[in-house]
């Protein structure tokens, strides 16, 4: 594995990821908002959901931010290994339910969080391991 | 409820086995290229022939997919809920690593998959 050095300036770009990827969902769920009740009985209906929902500037503006974060994270992925770029991103699993309460108006209980947490440690355990795996892997 | 529940958590699982495998050929089409070095040029250089290769279609293709369920799921249940429920797909690539590829899974791997698994039994329970 050659030597990969871990700037600032990457962890810049790693948290903004996460800023960037909490914001397309608070995208995505707006423009699926818009459809308040949908039930779907038929296969057919899913494509009438989509239709309205892709009618959605919110949802275009999550694709723009889908496209960007790609961009930057492709980059990033060349230039830090996996195992620690993903728990610097596992920061969106808090940041997307503080996101949901504040933008959504969403009640997160105190069980749902100690949820997080449990799966905000099983990344972090998940993508130590990934070091090892990499560098079998080479 | 309850079989509501079971029906959007396997609509979760869905978009998680697609992004897995979005990921998986985004991977490859990346290890093949030099990483860029340093100025902007270098970037967009890298993003045009990462953009060429086959591969990288195939993982849009997958994330298009992925995208059109998990627009479904949001208009369903809280965002709070489906995200962290989303977290499965760390559970389906060790999974497939470890019975399609047969690679070694360490402990370590498997104390994490166990502690998300709690995660989203304690997410799905409140």
């Amino acid at each position: 594995m050659s030597q990969k050095k871990f700037t600032f300036k990457l962890l810049f770009f790693l948290v903004f990821t996460d800023f960037m990827e909490t914001f397309t969902h608070l995208c995505f769920k707006k423009s699926a908002l818009i459809e308040n009740e949908v039930s779907i009985t038929k296969f057919s209906e899913f494509f009438v959901f989509l239709q309205s929902v892709f009618s959605s500037p919110f949802l275009w503006l999550g694709l723009l931010s889908v496209l960007g974060t790609f961009i930057i994270w492709s980059t990033l992925l060349s230039k830090v290994d996996l195992s620690v770029a993903v728990p610097v991103c596992s920061f969106s699993y808090i940041l997307i339910p503080l996101a949901s309460i504040v933008f959504l108006h969403e009640k997160v209980s105190l069980f749902r969080w100690s949820g997080v947490l449990f799966i905000l440690l099983g990344v972090i355990f998940v993508s130590l391991s990934a070091s090892e795996k990499e560098r079998a892997l080479e | 409820m309850k079989r509501e529940l079971v029906f959007i958590l396997s609509l979760i699982a869905l978009t998680s086995v697609c992004d897995t495998i979005n990921q998986l050929f985004l991977k490859s089409a990346i290890n093949s290229l030099v990483s860029p070095r340093g100025n902007i040029k270098a970037v967009l250089k890298f993003i045009i022939q990462l953009i060429l290769i086959p591969r990288v279609w195939i993982s849009f293709l997958f994330s298009v997919i992925s995208l059109c369920i998990w627009l479904f799921v949001l208009s369903q249940v809280d965002l709070s809920f489906a995200f962290s429920a989303d977290s499965m797909h760390y559970i389906f690539i060790a999974v497939a690593s470890r019975f399609i590829l047969k690679e070694k899974v360490c402990l370590k791997r498997w104390i994490g998959i166990v502690l998300i698994v709690v995660g989203i039994m304690v997410v799905s329970l409140s």
